[in-house]
C-alpha cells in the first residue's frame, strides 16, 4: 500500500516539479469568475453527484476503517467481543504492561533507527546518483530504468531474495566473500543482533533508491541552467553551486522524499517480516511497530488482542499523520523562504 | 436533462462498486437438496487426503457435500476469527490451534461446546485438555493430531561413518566430533525462530531440567525459571552449538531443513511433522530417529519422548448446519476417521487406539505412550503474550549470540512467564 502510495505521488509530483520555476500561483481563468455564496446551485450539485462514487468508496475504505479502529482501541474484548467500554485503558496497557510497555518503546526506537539510517544510505545515494545521471548524456535511461526495476518487486519477495543471498550456508554473499579470501567479511547478516537492522536498512534502501533519485532528477530538470551559469560566473566552485544553489532549489522534492519516506519505513512489516520473521529477530533486534502490531493483534492469546493492536494501531496513526503534517509544514514554510 | 444524465450516470457507477459487496453469498448454489458443510484448515497441502477421507464419510452420509477449504498456516490465526464472525458463508467446522490461540474464540462465543455431545470416553486427560476453556472447563473441539518431538538422522550418513544412534550423552558428543571432522554439520536446526531453538532445549534439556515434575512444580508456582535445573537446561542448548551449523543464529527455519535433506547436517532435532515435508523435497532420504541421551545431571536418568495435541476440530457458532456439523465432528471422535487420518496423512492421530501406518511414526507414538512428557512451553505456558516458546527461544538466541549467561536468559524467561501466568490458577 505504501509503495502504492509512493508511485501515485511520484507520479503525480514529478510534473508538478517539472512546470514549477516560473509558473504563476492560482490563477482563475478570464471569462469564469467564481460565484461564491450560490450554493445548492445546479452546478454545485452535478460537482457533488460526480464526487459521490469517490467520496463513497473513500469514506468505506479509509475512513471507516479508521473510525472503527479508533472505537475497538477504546472497548475491552473477549476474543472476537466487545465487552464493556475500557476508555484508554488499552492505551494504559501499552505503556504499563509487560512485554509490551518494553516492546513498544524498543519498537519505536528501530524504526527511528531505520528512517534515519534510511534516510542516510537511501536518499543521500538517490540525490547522488540523480545529480550523476542529470550531468551525464549517455545510458540515462538505461540506469534510471535499472535503479528504479526493484520498485516493481513486492517486498516480501526482495526479503525472501536476500534472505537466500544473505544465508550463511547458502548465500552468495558470503560465498563472494570467502571466494576471494575475505573471509572475515563473511557475517551472519540476519543473525547478527547489531548486523540485522543495518541490514535491513541496506535491503530497504536496495528497493527504493530509484524512488528519490526520480524525484530528484525530476527537480534537477526543473532548476534553470542560468543559476548555475551565474554562479559558474561569480567564481563559485562545483561544491559551492551544488551547495549554494541547487540544493536550496531542491527544498520542495528533498520534503516530499523525507515525508515519504517517513510514512513508508514507520509502516513498514512486510520487508522485515520477510527477512526477520514476526518476532523481529534476532532476539528482537529488529522488531518495528509494524511487526509488533501484527504480533499484537494475530499472534497474541490475550483475549484483549484486538483492544491492544487497535490502541497500537491509533498511537502509530497519530503519530506517523502527525509528524508528516507537521514536516510538511516545516518544510512549505521552507519552500515559501525561496520564493 | 443533461444534470440528470450525469447525476444518474454517478449513481449507477456507484451502485456497480457498491452492491455486489451487499449481495449474500450463496449457500452452494447446486441447486440440489444437500447441506455443504465447509470445514476450515490450515493444511492447505492435505487437501487430497482429505478429499479422500471426507468421500468415505459422504457415502454413510448422503445428505452432506463436505468442502475442505485449506488456508496458509501463516495466515491462519488472522483468517479465522474474521471467518467465525461471518453472518453468512462462513465455516462450519474449524481446526483450531490447540492451548493458548483457541481461548479468544472461546471468550468470544464463536465455538460450541461439545460437552457430552461427543464421544470422547477413555480419551486421556492431556490430550483433551489442548481443546478446554481455560476458564469455563469446557470442551470445544476433538483434537486430531499428536506432534512428538525426537532426535531424526540420516541413517546413510550414519552408516559412512560407522555411528549408531547414541544411547548415552557420551556417544552423541563423540558421534558428533566425529562427523564434524568428516566435515559434516552434526546438527541442522535454525537460530533464527525462536520457536525452533524452545523445541531443541525441549528436546535435549527436559530430562535436565526434570521434564513432567519440573513442569508440575512451575504451575504450581514451587519452581521458578531460575531454578538452578532449568538454568542447566538451558546451558546444555549452548554446548551444543558447536555442532550446529555455523552463524546458526542466522540460519532460518528452511535453511536447517535444507541441510538435513541435502545431506550437509547428519541430525535433525525435530518433530514428527518434519517427516511428510521432508519425504516430499528428498524421496529417497533414508531418515531414522532417537531420543535424545540425558545430559549430565539430568534429573530424569532415562530418554523422554516429548509431545503435544497439535490441534482439533470445533463447530463455529454460526453455522446453520448446527446437526450436521455435530454429526461430523462425532465422526471425527471416531477410530473409522482416526485411522482414515492417520494412513491418509501421514500423521499420529489424537484418537486412542489407531496406530499410524508409517514405521517410524508409529514408533514415536510408542515412545511417547510408553514415557511421554508435555512440552512444557506449550502445554502449560502458552496461555499469554508472550507464550512460553517465544520468550524461552528469544532468550537462548541471546545465548547462542553470547549476550546473555543462563542465568540472564533464566531471569528474563521468568520475568515474561510472570507477566500473565498466576502459579497455581494455571494461568
Amino acid at each position: 500500500m505504501v509503495q502504492a502510495r509512493q508511485r501515485r505521488l511520484t507520479a503525480g509530483s514529478r510534473g508538478a516539479f517539472v512546470g514549477r520555476p516560473g509558473k504563476p500561483g492560482r490563477s482563475r481563468r478570464p471569462g469564469h469568475p467564481a460565484r461564491p455564496g450560490r450554493l445548492g446551485t445546479p452546478r454545485r450539485r452535478l460537482l457533488l453527484a460526480l464526487l459521490l462514487p469517490g467520496l463513497t468508496l473513500y469514506t468505506l475504505f479509509i475512513v471507516y476503517p479508521l473510525v472503527s479502529a479508533l472505537q475497538y482501541s477504546l472497548f475491552r474484548w473477549s476474543g472476537t467481543r466487545q465487552s464493556g467500554f475500557a476508555g484508554l485503558a488499552n492505551f494504559g496497557d501499552l505503556f504499563t504492561r509487560y512485554p509490551l510497555s518494553e516492546q513498544v518503546w524498543r519498537a519505536l526506537e528501530h524504526n527511528v533507527l531505520f528512517f534515519v539510517g534510511t534516510m542516510l544510505v537511501q536518499n543521500t545515494a538517490g540525490l547522488t546518483f540523480a545529480v550523476l545521471l542529470h550531468r551525464s548524456r549517455r545510458g540515462k535511461r538505461f540506469l534510471q530504468t535499472v535503479f528504479t526495476l526493484p520498485h516493481m518487486v513486492s517486498p516480501i519477495v526482495v526479503g525472501y531474495l536476500w534472505s537466500a543471498m544473505l544465508n550463511p550456508q547458502f548465500g552468495v554473499v558470503n560465498a563472494t566473500f570467502r571466494a576471494v579470501g575475505l573471509d572475515a567479511l563473511a557475517q551472519p547478516w540476519r543473525g547478527d543482533p547489531n548486523l540485522a537492522l543495518p541490514v535491513a536498512i541496506c535491503v530497504n534502501a536496495w528497493q527504493w533508491i530509484g524512488f528519490p533519485m526520480l524525484l530528484f532528477g525530476a527537480a534537477l530538470a526543473g532548476i534553470p541552467e542560468e543559476y548555475h551559469e551565474a554562479a559558474r560566473c561569480d567564481g563559485a566552485s562545483a561544491w559551492h553551486t551544488f551547495r549554494r544553489v541547487t540544493l536550496p532549489l531542491l527544498t520542495p522534492a528533498i520534503g516530499i522524499v523525507s515525508v515519504l519516506t517517513f510514512v513508508g519505513n514507520f509502516n513498514v512489516l512486510d520487508l522485515i517480516y520477510s527477512l526477520e520473521g514476526s518476532q523481529g529477530n534476532p532476539a528482537g533486534a529488529t522488531d518495528v511497530l509494524g511487526l509488533l502490531f501484527y504480533r499484537t493483534a494475530y499472534q497474541n492469546p490475550d483475549a484483549n488482542a484486538i483492544g491492544q493492536s487497535s490502541a497500537l494501531a491509533v498511537c502509530m496513526f497519530v503519530l506517523i499523520f502527525g509528524t508528516a503534517l507537521a514536516a510538511s509544514r516545516v518544510f512549505r514554510r521552507m519552500e515559501d523562504r525561496l520564493k | 436533462m443533461r444534470r440528470r444524465g450525469a447525476l444518474f450516470a454517478a449513481l449507477s457507477v456507484l451502485a456497480a462498486v457498491a452492491l455486489p459487496a451487499c449481495a449474500p453469498s450463496t449457500d452452494g448454489g447446486s441447486g440440489d437438496d444437500k447441506v455443504n458443510l465447509t470445514v476450515l484448515s490450515w493444511r492447505p497441502e492435505d487437501t487430497t487426503g482429505y478429499q479422500k477421507i471426507f468421500a468415505e464419510y459422504q457415502k454413510s452420509h448422503p445428505n452432506v457435500r463436505i468442502d475442505f477449504k485449506g488456508i496458509k498456516a501463516t495466515d491462519y490465526l488472522a483468517v479465522l476469527p474474521n471467518e467465525v464472525k461471518k453472518a453468512q458463508g462462513g465455516p462450519d467446522v474449524v481446526q483450531l490451534k490447540p492451548y493458548g490461540p483457541i481461548q479468544s474464540l472461546i471468550q468470544g462465543g464463536d465455538l460450541v461446546p461439545l460437552d457430552g455431545k461427543v464421544d470422547v470416553s477413555g480419551w486421556p486427560a492431556e490430550t483433551l485438555d489442548a481443546a478446554k476453556g481455560r476458564q469455563d472447563g469446557k470442551l470445544y473441539g476433538v483434537p486430531f493430531a499428536l506432534q512428538t518431538i525426537q532426535v531424526l538422522y540420516n541413517k546413510k550418513i550414519f552408516a559412512d561413518q560407522q555411528i549408531n544412534p547414541p544411547t548415552t550423552w557420551e556417544e552423541l558428543v563423540a558421534a558428533c566430533d566425529k562427523l564434524k571432522k568428516a566435515g559434516i554439520t552434526p546438527m541442522a536446526t535454525s537460530g533464527l525462530q525462536p520457536w525452533v531453538l524452545a523445541i531443541a532445549h525441549q528436546i535435549f534439556g527436559a530430562t535436565r531440567y526434570g521434564a513432567a515434575d519440573f513442569s508440575a512444580a512451575a504451575v504450581s508456582g514451587k519452581k521458578t525459571f531460575t531454578d538452578p535445573d532449568y538454568l542447566a537446561s538451558l546451558e546444555v542448548v549452548k554446548q551444543l552449538q558447536p555442532y550446529f551449523p555455523d552463524d546458526v543464529t542466522a540460519v532460518d527455519y528452511p535453511d536447517a531443513q535444507a541441510l538435513f535433506t541435502s545431506g550437509k547436517a547428519a541430525m535433525y532435532p525435530g518433530g514428527s511433522y518434519e517427516l511428510g515435508p521432508f519425504e516430499k523435497t528428498s524421496p529417497d532420504l533414508d531418515i531414522g530417529f532417537f531420543e535424545a541421551p540425558p545430559a549430565p545431571g539430568s534429573k530424569v536418568d532415562h530418554p523422554v519422548t516429548s509431545g503435544w495435541v497439535d490441534g482439533s476440530y470445533g463447530i463455529s457458532a454460526k453455522s446453520p448446519h448446527q446437526a450436521e456439523a455435530l454429526e461430523l465432528v462425532k465422526w471425527m471422535a471416531t477410530k473409522e476417521f482416526g485411522q482414515q487420518f492417520a494412513d491418509q496423512l501421514r500423521q499420529i492421530s489424537a484418537v486412542p487406539g489407531t496406530t499410524p501406518s508409517d514405521p517410524t511414526l508409529a514408533q514415536m507414538l510408542k515412545n511417547y505412550q510408553d514415557h511421554g512428557v508435555p512440552y512444557m512451553m506449550l502445554v502449560s505456558f502458552g496461555y499469554g503474550n508472550p507464550l512460553g516458546r517465544d520468550v524461552e527461544g528469544t532468550a537462548l538466541q541471546k545465548m547462542l549470540n553470547g549476550d546473555a549467561s543462563a542465568s540472564e536468559a533464566g531471569k528474563e524467561i521468568q520475568k515474561g512467564i510472570r507477566a500473565w501466568f498466576k502459579p497455581g490458577s494455571g494461568g
